[in-house]
């Protein structure tokens, strides 16, 4: 097992390394002197001078990649061209605001999705089964902006229940924080959780039909018994992966949410990024959102081994 | 996405394939026999055909100029004339939303074509030789998937600037990784088939081998994965379009008519119902139609 970590951190940083090639690419594939990318198009001379500096634009480029990820593991990600504040405050400044939406959607998702999963499993074929089936399809088919539209549409212009947009932080009013999260973290977590509720119907069904489960049943147990202690604790180890899995969607899902219920979060930093052609911070975002996809996944597989100590995995990449 | 089930999937023919061998049944009749116990799959599948002959037929269909704006009909409530109503700028919206159709499907498909033209021979070259080269190809897709796709696709139309063809690019690109892992994975356990090392023995050539042995073997499961991956595509370029970053106005894009819509979801809501709706009803269709053609492709299951 141990050796499978190992081999399993080393991939991911080969991982890391790669993507952060991309990036320095991307970057550099903007057309135009890169120093005036980086710099805004409102620097002067003195500035983009700074710029060169910094990054030896003048060295070959190797050496700047170096120089690049270099500063960047120390984290230095360079400056905003809009706010001139570093990347990296900038950044640490708006994650919680996602992060905290991602955690409720994550709430909500499972919330629902695992109960009704299991629920499904057990009386497979049931009209029960075949509703929670329909309407996770659903739940993946909805375009998760419109489903934004359509809940602003209905619980706060027609019935004034919920404040359509903004953000209040939890430490100045949590009730009102809850409000505003509430439409954003369903909306988040509607594909998710249907996503989850296939998965865990799956596993489930594969789980209750294993030999020691009919063993158990075959010894007398109740069939609550059955599945809350036997099937339950098996048939949700592959649920963790697919949530590691689903954090890309989770990542993308909060950019367009964030749009639509005006979150001032990670999602919404990089929209505004591209659209003011702040370069750096761009590159910034999307390095970090890379890396953290990769330990993540790295974190669910090592979670993964441990709770699951059969999973020997020889050869297999 | 790896590997779907490598070992019995693929040693059960694929019935597409050249090999399949034959049942007491007829292999159409039980592709219709399977339809049969699936009414929700050919209704997806009619709906799919129908908002194609919608794109397609988008300047017949369409009562009006979808981008012809009438100052005298700002934001009017759906009438006999204006059946899905008119938008801010007092267009049409049910024929916007047809020519919309035209956009996504255009979108949807060839950012699926894009992604299936680079990944597949990808995949395939590296499930064939494997060693180095698909270690060095695995890697590379290691690293393409660390980008959650939808900040792929913004950081690649931040580069290449937004437009349609550019969103779709960008679109195609962010999906290549999937196929190049699904192709390899099918040609790993495809390669070791008696009848591709029979091929093999008898003196067939790399190209022959994997042109006439393992594309039409794999091909079944490709597809299956092109009918799940289009509904996808098809809500990213509305993503897209919605955020700002892929078909630029007064062009009739589902995503830009929910982004103008956002404004005036008190006095116009339903700017926002249709296209929404559009996109809900055709996503939903494929899904279920890719659900119907797993079941009818599936070689397993009788």
């Amino acid at each position: 097992m141990f050796e499978f970590l190992v081999r399993r951190a080393v991939i991911s940083v080969i991982t890391l390394f790669v993507a952060s090639l991309v990036v320095f690419t991307g970057v550099r594939m903007i057309p135009g002197d890169p120093a005036r990318v980086l710099a805004g198009s409102d620097a002067d001379d003195a500035g983009l001078e700074a710029i060169r500096e910094k990054y030896g634009l003048k060295d070959p480029v190797p050496v700047q990649y170096a120089r690049w990820v270099g500063l960047a593991i120390r984290g230095d990600l360079g400056e905003s061209i809009r706010t001139r504040q570093s990347v990296a405050f900038t950044v640490a400044r708006k994650l919680p605001i996602t992060i905290e939406l991602a955690c409720f959607a994550i709430l909500i998702a499972v919330g629902i999705a695992i109960p009704a999963g299991v629920f499904a499993a057990v009386r497979r074929n049931s009209a029960w089964d075949v509703v929670t089936s329909a309407i996770s399809l659903c739940g993946v088919s909805i375009p998760n902006f419109w489903l934004g539209i359509m809940l602003i549409m209905f619980f706060s212009v027609r019935l004034g229940w919920l404040p359509a947009s903004g953000f209040v932080p939890w430490w100045e009013d949590p009730v009102a924080n809850v409000q505003r999260m509430l439409m954003p973290s369903v909306v988040l977590g509607t594909a998710l959780a249907a996503v989850l509720m296939r998965q865990t119907r799956n596993a489930m069904i594969e789980v209750l039909s294993a030999d020691y489960i009919r063993t158990a049943r075959a010894k007398g147990l109740a069939d609550r018994a059955v599945v809350f202690r036997h099937a339950i604790r098996n048939g949700l180890i592959p649920v963790v992966t697919i949530l590691g899995l689903q954090m890309g969607a989770l990542i993308g899902g909060a950019v367009v949410t964030e749009q639509i219920f005006v979150v001032p979060g990670f999602g919404r930093l990089i929209v505004e990024a591209v659209f003011t052609r702040d370069y750096p911070l761009v590159q910034g975002v999307v390095l970090i959102t890379a890396s953290a996809y990769v330990v993540v996944n790295l974190l669910v597989d090592i979670s993964y081994t441990v709770l699951n100590p059969r999973i020997t995995r020889p050869g297999a990449a | 996405m790896s590997a779907p089930a490598a070992g019995p999937a693929a040693s059960a023919v694929w019935p597409l394939g050249r090999h399949a061998g034959a049942t007491g049944e007829g292999r159409l009749a039980r592709a219709w026999r399977r339809l049969r116990r699936r009414p929700a799959s050919v209704a997806g599948a009619v709906i799919v055909l129908a908002f194609v002959v919608v794109a397609l037929g988008a300047p017949w269909i369409a009562p009006a100029d979808p981008v012809h704006a009438d100052w005298k009909l700002i934001r009017k409530a759906p009438t006999w004339a204006h059946p899905f109503g008119t938008d801010d700028l007092g267009r049409d919206n049910f024929s916007r939303v047809v020519w919309g159709s035209r956009i996504s499907m255009q979108a949807g498909v060839l950012a699926v074509l894009l992604a299936m033209a680079i990944g597949v021979p990808i995949g395939l070259v590296a499930g064939f030789y494997r060693g180095t080269l698909d270690q060095l190809v695995m890697r590379l897709t290691d690293a393409w998937l660390a980008f959650p796709f939808l900040i792929l696709a913004i950081g690649l139309v931040t580069i290449l600037g937004p437009s349609l063809t550019n969103a779709t690019i960008a679109i195609g690109v962010g999906a290549t990784p999937t196929w190049v892992r699904l192709t390899r994975g099918l040609v790993l356990a495809t390669r070791e088939e008696d009848y591709v090392q029979g091929a093999r023995a008898l003196g067939a050539g790399d190209l022959r081998l994997m042109a006439r042995h393992l594309i039409p073997n794999i091909a079944s499961a490709l597809l299956v994965q092109a009918t799940v991956s289009i509904p996808t595509a098809i809500i990213a370029e509305a993503v897209l379009s919605f955020l700002g970053l892929g078909v630029q106005p007064p062009a009739p894009s589902w995503g830009t008519m929910l982004n103008a819509a956002q404004q005036f979801l008190d006095s116009a809501p339903w700017m926002a119902w249709w296209p929404g709706a559009a996109i809900f009803v055709l996503t939903l269709s494929f899904n279920l139609a890719g659900d119907g053609l797993r079941d009818v492709l599936d070689p397993k299951d009788y």
